[in-house]
């Protein structure tokens, strides 16, 4: 039986979210666009569903937007709110360890006229309120500052800085898809335009995710067509897919706390386990100031060898995966995290992510405690190990 | 009550590991440094200023450069010059490596073969690099014991299975140059940065092949170092 530790890459669909989808893949297949009885019940449920997740953000039902993916949450809210804003203000502000969703989606606008500067994140990964304060500007159009890291599980101040972008009169957009369900977000006491979902990052299923729209900011489609979702999204609704998302957001409403508890206690057991074992590993990002379930750890000395790590815990039923996706498509890119934090380049190869999720339990934390320790000595070294 | 005296904000959010803000409060009598776990609480927002290392300040410079002649920017992640990327070929799952294990009976023993998934560490003298790398067989002489393969990644490795060679020499790379900013000559030894190298740095090589294609200067490449 495989242990997962890998929830920051997806998370097992909750049983009870399928139990909700399953009518949808069946009888109940209507078209939320049609008029007949099949279609209007579709409809209901794609609208309580927006009721869901809007719950989960504080925000209005109507001030959510259904799309595929977070991914396409993140471009719909770049691109979207820099061709629909004013052009007197050029200026794109994201943090430089954004996911590539938004890192390449800003990195694009620049071909049509945005003036992209990436901000830095100390040693721990955390983004410096003051520098914001000193670069937001009257020429700002966009800040986006994600909630978490997905590769270090590090919590970013973005409401402080939602607050300097507002006092600018910037838009700011925080891409919440490692962090939605796992920490408070509340629109309401946040000055955040613009919020980015995924539900399979939820217990929820892939194919979907929701972009948050502040009430009166505006946005231009990147998708046309029928003029779904308020016109900012045309396509057919995914339904089951959104009833689970819906489900899913509910989920992590009500249990989300008590999640919490218990992923952190889960959390801080695996990392002092491998700590009191393994004197040369080190955490990376914040060591508090991280998202509950978050472990990213290195070995010192032993960086060089992560994918080896990785690969012997994959055969021994362990599923983490490296800070670093070192894959064939992204082998040349894939430091950009850790290198962003100070890392060197040795060093940044060398992050395990073990990230934990609600069916995670106290004897998988233990049997990866009990297991590491023996992968990680028989790895190579490549220098005395200091941590 | 508690929560007040200490300014937690009764979100009672669990992110600390406490059921509530009344819970955690009462904790920071006996474990004072359990306040930096308060997600919400505005004194934990912030670092001291000097923490921010701003280690990658530079990029909002390079981002807002205008566009340069990509010879001009050859330069590697230290910051030294080099001739050319190495490019692998189009058809190849990724850079193509002939290496050699540090005991080639290995290749033996280990029954390497077409399609297997290794990982290895090119060791000391050719390569040095300190990362292990991951691939698949595409050529085997077992009686050299000299194997060609492509680095690819551990995506492969994951789903099938692998095996182990240690340490490794590389002995060769091959490859296409689409640009380079000096004439490439068969003999001549050049710097060049292997497009993927993982922690991109540059390499210096003999040239002992050289033949024009569709996609650009296939090279193959000898007498590697790192540097």
């Amino acid at each position: 039986m495989t242990i997962y530790f890998d929830n920051s890459a997806t998370t097992p669909v909750d049983p009870r979210v399928a139990e909700a989808m399953a009518p949808w893949h069946s009888a109940a297949f209507g078209n939320p666009s049609s008029l007949h009885a099949l279609g209007r019940a579709a409809r209901e449920a794609v609208e309580a569903a927006r009721e869901q997740v809007a719950a989960l953000i504080g925000a209005k039902a109507k001030e959510i937007v259904f799309v595929a993916s977070g991914t396409e949450a993140d471009n719909l809210a770049l691109a979207g709110a820099f061709r629909a804003s004013p052009s007197d203000r050029d200026g794109v502000i994201v943090s430089a360890i954004e996911h590539p969703a938004v890192l390449e989606t800003a990195k694009a606008l620049r071909s049509q006229g945005a003036a992209l500067t990436l901000a830095p994140v100390d040693s721990d990964g955390l983004a410096d309120t003051d520098w914001f304060r000193r670069h937001v500007s009257a020429t700002t159009r966009i800040v986006s500052l994600m909630a978490a890291n997905n590769v270090i599980g590090t919590v970013q101040p973005f409401a402080e800085v939602a607050a300097i972008a507002r006092q600018a009169g910037a838009l700011f957009h925080t891409d919440a898809v490692q962090a939605a369900g796992r920490i408070p977000l509340d629109v309401r006491a946040a000055p955040i335009d613009l919020l980015s979902i995924s539900a399979h990052k939820l217990h929820g299923p892939k194919g979907v995710g929701a972009l948050y729209v502040r009430d009166g900011v505006a946005l231009a489609p990147i998708i046309h067509g029928g003029g779904q979702e308020r016109g900012l999204r045309s396509a057919t609704e995914n339904v089951a897919g959104i009833v689970g998302f819906g489900w899913a957001a509910e989920l992590a409403r009500e249990q989300g706390a008590a999640d919490n508890v218990r992923l952190v206690a889960l959390r801080e057991r695996l990392i002092e386990g491998v700590f009191a074992a393994c004197p040369q590993a080190y955490v990376i990002g914040h060591r508090h100031r991280r998202l509950p379930g978050h472990v990213a750890l290195a070995f010192s000395g032993q960086e060089g060898e992560a994918i080896r790590l990785m690969l012997a815990l994959d055969e021994a039923g362990v599923a983490a995966s490296t800070g670093s996706a070192c894959s064939a498509s992204h082998a040349d890119e894939p430091s950009y995290v850790l290198r962003a934090l100070g890392f060197d380049p040795f060093r940044a190869r060398g992050a395990l992510r073990l990230t934990l999720g609600r069916f995670n339990t106290e004897a998988e934390v233990d049997r990866v405690v009990s297991v590491l320790p023996g992968l990680v000595g028989g790895l190579r070294r490549i220098a005395t190990a200091r941590r | 009550m508690l929560s007040q005296t200490v300014e937690l904000p009764g979100a009672n959010c669990g992110v600390c590991g406490y059921r509530t803000c009344d819970a955690l409060a009462a904790e920071l009598e006996r474990k004072p440094d359990l306040i930096n776990r308060c997600l919400t609480r505005a004194a934990n927002v912030i670092e001291p200023a000097d923490k921010a290392v701003s280690a990658r300040s530079h990029i909002a410079e390079d981002l807002d450069r205008p566009a340069q002649d990509s010879r001009a920017t050859l330069r590697d992640s230290l910051d030294r010059e080099f001739d050319f990327y190495l490019e692998h070929f189009p058809e190849d799952p990724g850079p193509k490596e002939i290496i050699i294990p540090h005991n080639p009976m290995l290749t033996r023993e280990l029954e390497i073969s077409v399609g297997d998934l290794m990982v290895g560490r090119p060791l000391g003298m050719s390569c040095g690099c300190p990362i292990t790398h991951c691939g698949v067989v595409v050529e085997v002489d077992r009686r050299t014991g000299v194997i060609v393969w492509c680095v690819t990644g551990p995506l492969g490795p994951r789903n099938k299975g692998f095996k182990d060679i240690g340490y490794y020499i590389a002995e060769g790379y091959e490859g296409l140059i689409t640009d380079a900013r000096v004439d490439i000559k068969i003999g001549m030894r050049y710097f060049f940065q292997p497009r993927r190298c993982m922690l991109q740095w540059r390499h210096s090589g003999l040239v002992n092949y050289i033949n024009k294609s569709k996609d650009g200067l296939q090279v193959r490449l000898e007498g590697l170092w790192i540097g």
